[in-house]
């Protein structure tokens, strides 16, 4: 059974996301503000973390920053719109993903399975996102088990959103791991590659959906 | 002496003035009434007390006047001191040796204090100009900072007020998905809830775009990913309306805010599938002409109510006949929005019909940059 930890100053919303998380099977406890939900995450030890950026107090990138200082646990930020700047720094700051109130039920639950997933499945050469599979061994991807011609560039663009497999990239991430940040403009480039990219894989294989103002998430068709 | 003039000193040499004039005149009468006087009192002082007379009339005119009226009577008071009262008296010439180093001693003080203190008061207004800038450039600096503060004091306000009014919100629908989708009422709080959504965030666009909290943010993008942007959040009611799409697959990378672009592309969709029969088509279609993008939005409803082109534009505004459950601020906003990035947006009638709304957007292309 896993254990959540919703740190949220909204009491009804704490209350909402326990029944939601309860029923699903998730242990939970929660925080009303961000010192508490430091406590309660050292003291409960939570398999993953909902954060509301908006708290009182101690702001939720506070609270991730200082829970990054000794934890790993995955982190799921609950937002409201037009804060994007804060989200991408959320983001890369080591929060895992983001969903922005109003949510629906559906949306959060996948979330929090993906971002669960995650760090456990870089155990083989091999990473499979739906029809795609990437051979890190060889550097070679086939879709369908028809291969697929990239470049080195692409493959390298694509084993950064295959690794993320569901989850939001920010486009810094993928600079900086695809291009070490050496890049004139860096944006113009990737979007390129990922034009290509998307060209190579067609419909066949998982999207590339672009976030406007964040980066790019690999969606399972 | 004027070629230790000093370097602070403001560009002085201006034409000479009537004060200057004056204060010329005023020296003249002033070495003659003291000159007169002095000569009274000579046989009870001596020549010597004269010339301090003299010294201490060159330093008080030294104190108000320019320099030019000074070192005049500098010159014109040690002339009659030689002149009138050192012996022998009314020759320039000069007996005895001491008299004559008094005479250069007297000259050469006259002459640097008349110099000295109109130096000293030169660097003196200086120093007031420097003073008055920087008191200008403060009060810029406070303004300034007053206006930044009650720009940041604005939008703290308007996310406090977001955030109040998007929790509630939040709420119900979390809720709703818990009831499940099987209760017929519980649809019609959803589609409330959903509509009470879009007049929240309605009204929070505007006061953004009104307050010009807005900074577009460019940056490379695929028009592609605009368009799936802005068709994402209405889904449910771009359903009954097949989109048509022409022209997205050949424009290249865009330089623009995929953002704000994206809304404005949002409401006006929005705007059609209220009100075009269901079932018709929305066309949008994309052009480049040089650096400017044009984006054409057209539906195939009732077309515009005739001669409320621009009108529609307003705040507020609500077309005669048009469906319940509009703020009327959805257009109001895609024309600030599209301001904000130096573009603009226009409305007609399509001549077979539909209304059809242009888009101009100037941007950076990737061939161009």
């Amino acid at each position: 059974m896993s254990k959540a930890l919703i740190i949220d100053d909204e009491q009804q919303m704490r209350r909402l996301l326990r029944m939601v998380l309860e029923s699903r099977g998730y242990e939970v406890c929660e925080a009303a503000e961000g010192q508490l939900g430091l406590q309660e995450a050292a003291f409960h030890r939570p398999d993953v973390v909902l954060l509301d950026l908006g708290l009182p107090g101690m702001n939720g990138i506070e609270v991730l920053k200082r829970l990054r200082e000794w934890s790993d646990v995955p982190v799921l930020i609950l937002s409201v719109r037009d804060q994007e700047t804060i989200k991408v720094e959320a983001l890369e700051i080591g929060a895992d993903d983001y969903v922005t109130k109003p949510f629906g039920t559906a949306e959060l639950l996948a979330r929090l399975t993906v971002i669960q997933r995650r760090r456990f499945t870089r155990q083989s050469a091999e990473i499979v996102v739906g029809a795609l599979k990437l051979d890190l061994l060889h550097h070679e991807a086939s879709l369908d088990d028809a291969p697929l011609k990239l470049t080195p560039t692409e493959f390298a663009l694509l084993k950064v959103l295959a690794e993320h497999a569901g989850r939001i990239v920010t486009q810094n991430q993928i600079m900086k791991q695809v291009w070490a940040g050496q890049s004139s403009d860096p944006s113009e480039g990737l979007r390129v590659h990922i034009n290509h990219l998307r060209k190579k894989i067609g419909d066949a294989g998982p999207r590339i959906v672009n976030e406007p103002g964040i980066g790019y998430r690999l969606e399972e068709a | 002496m004027s070629a230790t003039d000093s370097p602070s000193a403001p560009p002085s040499p201006t034409p000479v003035s009537l004060a200057e004039v004056g204060q010329y005149s005023c020296g003249l009468t002033l070495v003659f009434v003291l000159a007169s006087t002095c000569w009274v009192l000579l046989p009870y002082t001596g020549d010597l007390f004269v010339a301090l007379v003299f010294l201490m009339a060159i330093v008080l005119a030294g104190t108000w006047w320019n320099r030019g009226p000074v070192l005049m009577m500098a010159v014109v008071s040690a002339l009659v001191w030689n002149y009138f009262f050192i012996p022998p008296q009314f020759t320039l010439h000069i007996d005895k040796p001491q008299d004559m180093v008094m005479f250069s001693l007297f000259f050469v003080v006259a002459l640097s204090m008349g110099h000295l203190i109109t130096r000293l008061r030169a660097r003196e207004a200086t120093l007031a100009q420097h003073h008055q800038e920087r008191e200008h450039l403060l009060e810029l600096k406070h303004r300034a900072e007053l206006l930044a503060e009650s720009e940041r004091l604005h939008r703290t306000l308007l996310d406090s007020v977001a955030h109040e009014l998007k929790t509630p919100i939040a709420i119900i629908r979390t809720a709703l998905d818990g009831l499940g989708q099987g209760n017929p009422y519980a649809k019609e709080i959803e589609t409330a809830n959903r509509r009470l959504q879009r007049i929240v965030e309605s009204f929070l666009e505007m006061t953004r775009v009104e307050s010009e909290a807005l900074e577009p943010q460019p940056d490379w993008c695929e028009i592609g990913d605009v368009l799936h942007a802005a068709t994402k959040p209405i889904q449910e009611e771009l359903a009954a309306h097949p989109l048509l799409i022409t022209g997205t697959t050949d424009l290249p990378l865009l330089r623009l805010d995929s953002r704000l672009l994206a809304q404005v592309l949002g409401n006006l969709l929005h705007n059609a599938t209220r009100y075009a029969p269901a079932g018709t088509h929305i066309e949008i279609a994309a052009s480049l002409a040089g650096s400017t993008l044009e984006l054409r939005v057209r539906d195939h409803g009732p077309g515009l109510p005739l001669g409320a082109e621009d009108q529609l534009f307003e705040k507020f505004y609500r077309a005669p006949d048009s469906p319940a459950g509009g703020t009327g601020l959805g257009l109001a906003i895609a024309r600030g929005l599209m301001r904000a990035m130096k573009g603009d947006i226009e409305a007609h009638t399509h001549p077979t019909g539909g209304a059809e709304f242009v888009l101009h957007l100037p941007v950076k292309t990737r061939s161009a940059a």
